[in-house]
């Protein structure tokens, strides 16, 4: 770690705390959206799979430091005594798998499709696959729902991730011209 | 900086060590896991909001406080008992309660100063083998919360100017340059924090061929050194 690796950890775990203290943005549905979850896809996607998962650690220790930095002012121990711990576990699981497979489908020289969908598959498997598979695990073993169940309840934010997904796909594609980074 | 939610106290929860809550805290979460019957939890939920109550804190307050993760569990009683059964539900709704106040508890009587010396002093075991800094990590803890009213301050920013050129509304046009803008202060803070020589080197000394961070960064243009 140098202390830019420091610095993009830092200001990236910072930038996923402001998403959650952001309004939200209302979308075409007028379905609004948090957009904490989706600094947690760009973490992966921008920094690559080590300081995504670093700046998602960050974000979740100042949680158990007991400062409310989650979406809603949350924060403290008692998110980790409650049952969407997997979710936030998730976070630093999920931004090292999108990082990883960033780098392996964000193929340099395709076409800007190409790249768009990479990066939006990428996201969906590390943002949207990890996080909720970690989060069911621990809803399912903790409220006594069973797999089957707690999987129904988590379905329904499924949309809102996917459409996050390609926003981050999106954004990164963009960033990235603006902002050339290696990941690692 | 963002308020924490522990404050300093004189109750006797305040006064207990934060290593011993946390150590407390673990254990008895592995506990009510254990504990399968619902009077027991019954009590355990009771004596957890007594706890949260001891802390001084107002119960008017403490239920501002906990009125997310009690909407979160009575949801999760209400399927239970439609999916489930009666009796799981009875044992569910208890022990969830009795965790979150319970960890509500030594939220409330810890600072965040006192949280970060446990941390520090947890990860030492991991800093003699080489594994972590200390240090550093504080440090990235400290820049990351120094840094959120600015990113949201920004965020601001971003979307005024974008009102007024009637570009409002869409995530894009509010992240792309929030992102960039964030990679761009953080390579800033890296340099200042260089400049400085900061953090300090540590007070044991170091082995002189050990740190591989004082490797050239190889993705970058310009070396990279942590003390000068």
């Amino acid at each position: 770690m140098t202390t830019r690796d420091l610095g993009y950890v830092a200001l990236f775990a910072a930038l996923i705390v402001a998403l959650g203290i952001v309004p939200a943005i209302p979308l075409a549905a007028g379905v609004p959206i948090t957009l904490q979850s989706l600094g947690v896809m760009l973490a992966g996607l921008i920094l690559g799979p080590k300081r995504g998962a670093l700046a998602a650690l960050v974000v979740i220790a100042l949680v158990a430091l007991g400062l409310p930095v989650l979406a809603g002012g949350r924060g403290g121990l008692g998110v980790f005594a409650g049952p969407t711990t997997g979710y936030l576990v998730g976070w630093a699981v999920g931004a090292f798998v999108t990082g990883f497979a960033a780098m392996v489908f964000d193929v340099e020289g395709a076409s800007s499709a190409k790249r768009i969908a990479g990066l939006a598959g990428a996201a969906i498997l590390g943002g949207l696959v990890v996080v909720h598979g970690l989060g069911i695990l621990w809803l399912a073993l903790y409220s006594g729902l069973g797999f089957a169940k707690a999987g129904m309840v988590s379905i329904a934010f499924v949309p809102g991730d996917l459409i996050k997904a390609v926003i981050a796909g999106l954004v990164t594609f963009q960033v990235r011209r603006a902002y050339a980074l290696e990941r690692k | 900086m963002i308020a924490a939610l522990g404050a300093a106290g004189t109750t006797p929860l305040h006064r207990l060590p934060a290593g011993a809550k946390l150590l407390g805290l673990a254990l008895l979460a592995t506990a009510l896991f254990l504990i399968d019957r619902a009077d027991v939890l019954a009590v355990a939920a009771g004596l957890g909001l007594l706890a949260a109550r001891s802390t001084g804190r107002p119960f008017a307050a403490l239920m501002r406080d906990l009125f997310g993760a009690l909407m979160v569990i009575a949801a999760i009683g209400i399927v239970d008992l439609l999916m489930v059964d009666a009796a799981t539900a009875a044992v569910i709704v208890p022990r969830l309660m009795a965790l979150a106040a319970f960890a509500h508890a030594v939220t409330l009587t810890t600072t965040t100063a006192e949280f970060t010396e446990t941390l520090e002093r947890g990860l030492a075991p991991f800093e003699r083998l080489g594994l972590v800094d200390a240090g550093r990590v504080a440090l990235t803890l400290t820049l990351a919360l120094r840094f959120v009213p600015l990113i949201v301050e920004e965020a601001h920013e971003i979307r005024e100017a974008q009102a007024a050129r009637g570009l409002s509304g869409s995530p894009l046009a509010l992240v792309v340059p929030l992102v960039v803008r964030v990679l761009v202060r953080a390579e800033e803070v890296a340099q200042a924090i260089d400049a400085r020589g900061f953090p300090p080197p540590r007070s044991a000394p170091r082995p002189t061929s050990l740190p591989s961070s004082r490797q050239p960064d190889p993705t970058g243009d310009r070396p990279s050194h942590d003390h000068p």
